[in-house]
This record gives structure tokens, C-alpha cells and sequence, in this order.
């Protein structure tokens, strides 16, 4: 059965000029910049793992189905040197994701950003490296 | 008089003509040891890792800003700029080899002692140890990283970096090289927070001379600066990612 998700189109354009460029294996062989996609859905689990960070989420069909999604997020460093940490994201919130679907079709994808259910606006995907000297500093350490 | 005066300052002009103003302008602080102080984390500021011909200034010699490939491996580096997607040793997770190393948007760490000089790299856990008080590279072997032995002329740390595999790329844009290569590195701070890069690639197997990238690293300024872990499983992990969608 064909199931239809909540995947809208992104606005193409706004998107190429940021593409995302990858340190350790290649953005074009595993997504398709010609197909930007926002889906929309309840996270289960965010897995903080290298090479690459991954959002788990859940997206619930028209027909009621629920079809479980994994998006590539930035590895832990660069995360970190974003401003996130462990609390950013939690179980169960609703998110945004917007970013690449895989070119085999599989419901996985490249995240630029995520937005969450309150509004906050985050930067999940770099276009360039991992938290170069234009990064934001660390947060304080304890 | 005043054209003596005018003859030895040209001469003086000439003769200070071939060293960067800025190197000799800084004097680096010294370690406990009495070296030139290189320790910090140091990153390049734009990686120029997607295409060092497209660098801007990276190429420094030949004049042409070109690598100076030989005719056969001209082509090679053609067939490999095209299947980079799969073919760049990067994207299997393999060690980048130097200089790469150096010139990826990861930071690294400088330790100094006596004896040794060690680069600790985030980029997979890379590390080098360069070695001041050896004088003969290991034997009928090969690493990713080489074999590192330095020296200091003046403020200038030397690095003599050979048994180089022949696995490793340059960039994204399949600029390769054989298993001849050897890397001729050269370190020298330029201010407080800047240390330039400079690597002579040598290698009789794929150029038709020796060329020469420059690029300046910077200090990681920032209050709570360090390295993280950074790790490279890739095909495992989208295996494993990919499953847990269906």
C-alpha cells in the first residue's frame, strides 16, 4: 500500500544555494538536491552518533498509519558547537524537519533545520565543516 | 654617498625579497624548552579541501596556481574528479594522509616537549608525532600519515613527512598522487593567533615538479576551545539507519 506523507515541497531555489558540503562521504550519492522536502512529525529518539547525529521521528499517515523517519543531522561536535545539547531536542516533541530526501527512496534524509512545536529555529545541518572559527563558542562547561 | 646609501638599501631590499614580511615581523613566544611556541588549537579559516586549484593563493608554486601533473596523470586525476562521489577515500572513512589532514574544516591541537611535536587532529582521531631527534624515516614502509621528522630552522618548524601510502587524495578533486610522494612541511607562527601552513608535494611518479600550497591557520580563540570526538563508520551506520525506517 501506498502511503502518503505529510511531505511538502521546500522552496527549491532557497535551498541550492546552501548545500550542504560533507568532510567524510558524499551528499550527492545518498540525496537528491533537486528534491527539498519539510516533513513534519513526533521525535522518538535523537541518537547523538558519528559520523553523523540522527532524529528519529514518526510521521502519521492520512490513513492513520505510522511510518517511522531517520534524519542525518551533524555530527556530535558540530551539534555542540551549534548550541545544542541533549536537552535541545526530547521524545516526543512535534518538529519540523526540513532538508533532502535519500535518493533511494527510503524515508531518510539530510536536515538543514528542524523547527520545533514553540518556534525555536535550529541549525541541524552545516553548509560548510563542522565549527570553524565562525561558529558560535561552546556553551560554559560545568 | 647617497648613491651608496641607495645601492645598499636596494641590496638590503633584495636580499629580505624572498621571505614573507610578515614571518620575520613575529617572533614567536618560546615552550619552557626554549622552542618557538606552536601549541594551540589551529584551524584554516575556509577549508579549501573541495578543490585546492580553486583555492584562492593556496597554490603557490608553479606561479599558475596549478598541480603540475604528468600527462597520464592528468587523466587519472580527470577519472577520479568525476567519481569522487564514490571514489574519494574520505567518503570510505580512510585516513586523509598530508597534507589533507591539515587542510580539512576540523581543528587540530599542537603539543610540544623536547623530543617531540604531536598534532592531535578531531578528525577521526588522527594524531602525528613528529620527531625531533630522529634523522632516518622507517624503512620499506608505508602509513596514511607517514613518517614525520622535524627540525627548527630559526622560528620555522621543518617537517620531512615520507612512507606515505599511495591510498590518499588531496581534495575532493581527486588530486592523487603515488606511493613516491613525499611532503616537505613547514610551520611558522606569523602572530599571536595565526600559524601559516606551507607543504612542498614532491613525488617523480605523478608531477613533473615539485609544487607548493600556503595557507594560514588560525587560533581557536574562543573561552572553552577543545577538540570533540569526531568518528567515521559511515557505511555501517546508513546501513543500520536506513533499517531502523522500515
Amino acid at each position: 500500500m501506498k502511503i502518503k506523507f505529510a511531505v511538502l515541497a521546500g522552496a527549491a531555489g532557497m535551498l541550492f544555494s546552501a548545500l550542504p558540503v560533507l568532510a567524510h562521504h558524499s551528499f550527492a550519492a545518498e540525496f537528491d538536491a533537486t528534491k527539498p522536502v519539510t516533513v513534519k512529525g513526533t521525535v522518538t529518539k535523537m541518537d547523538w552518533v558519528n559520523p553523523h547525529s540522527h532524529l528519529r521521528f514518526d510521521v502519521k499517515a492520512e490513513d492513520g498509519t505510522i511510518e517511522h523517519w531517520s534524519a542525518e543531522c551533524l555530527p556530535p561536535n558540530g551539534l555542540y558547537r551549534q548550541g545544542w545539547n541533549r536537552n535541545t531536542i526530547k521524545g516526543g516533541e512535534e518538529v519540523t524537519v526540513t532538508g533532502f530526501k535519500a535518493k533511494d527512496g527510503s524515508n531518510y534524509m539530510w536536515t538543514q533545520t528542524i523547527v520545533t512545536a514553540d518556534g525555536r529555529r535550529l541549525l541541524s545541518g552545516s553548509p560548510e565543516g563542522l565549527g570553524g572559527p565562525t561558529a558560535p563558542p561552546a556553551p560554559p562547561q560545568p | 654617498m647617497r648613491d651608496r646609501l641607495a645601492g645598499l638599501l636596494l641590496a638590503a631590499v633584495v636580499a629580505l625579497a624572498p621571505i614573507p614580511a610578515k614571518a620575520q615581523a613575529y617572533t614567536a613566544p618560546r615552550t619552557v624548552d626554549g622552542q618557538p611556541d606552536l601549541q594551540g588549537i589551529w584551524q584554516v579559516r575556509s577549508s579549501p579541501d573541495k578543490d585546492l586549484e580553486k583555492a584562492k593563493g593556496l597554490i603557490v608554486e608553479p606561479k599558475n596556481g596549478k598541480i603540475p601533473y604528468q600527462p597520464a596523470a592528468l587523466a587519472q586525476k580527470k577519472q577520479n574528479e568525476k567519481n569522487s562521489a564514490s571514489a574519494d577515500p574520505l567518503n570510505k572513512c580512510y585516513m586523509p594522509g598530508v597534507p589533507r589532514l591539515n587542510l580539512l574544516a576540523y581543528p587540530l591541537q599542537i603539543f610540544q616537549t623536547a623530543d617531540e611535536v604531536a598534532i592531535a587532529y578531531e578528525y577521526i582521531h588522527n594524531w602525528r608525532n613528529v620527531y625531533l631527534k630522529r634523522n632516518k624515516h622507517l624503512e620499506a614502509i608505508d602509513f596514511w600519515q607517514g613518517d614525520s621528522i622535524g627540525h627548527w630552522e630559526g622560528d620555522t618548524l621543518v617537517v620531512d613527512v615520507a612512507d606515505l601510502n599511495d591510498q590518499t587524495w588531496f581534495d575532493k578533486a581527486g588530486d592523487f598522487h603515488s606511493d613516491a610522494l613525499h611532503v616537505t612541511e613547514r610551520y611558522t607562527r606569523t602572530g599571536p593567533d595565526t600559524l601559516r601552513y606551507e607543504a612542498t608535494i614532491e613525488d617523480p611518479k605523478t608531477f613533473t615538479m615539485p609544487w607548493k600550497i600556503s595557507v594560514d591557520l588560525h587560533r581557536s580563540t574562543q573561552p572553552n576551545a577543545r577538540l570533540l570526538e569526531y568518528e567515521c563508520h559511515y557505511l555501517a551506520d546508513l546501513a543500520a539507519a536506513k533499517k531502523a525506517t522500515k
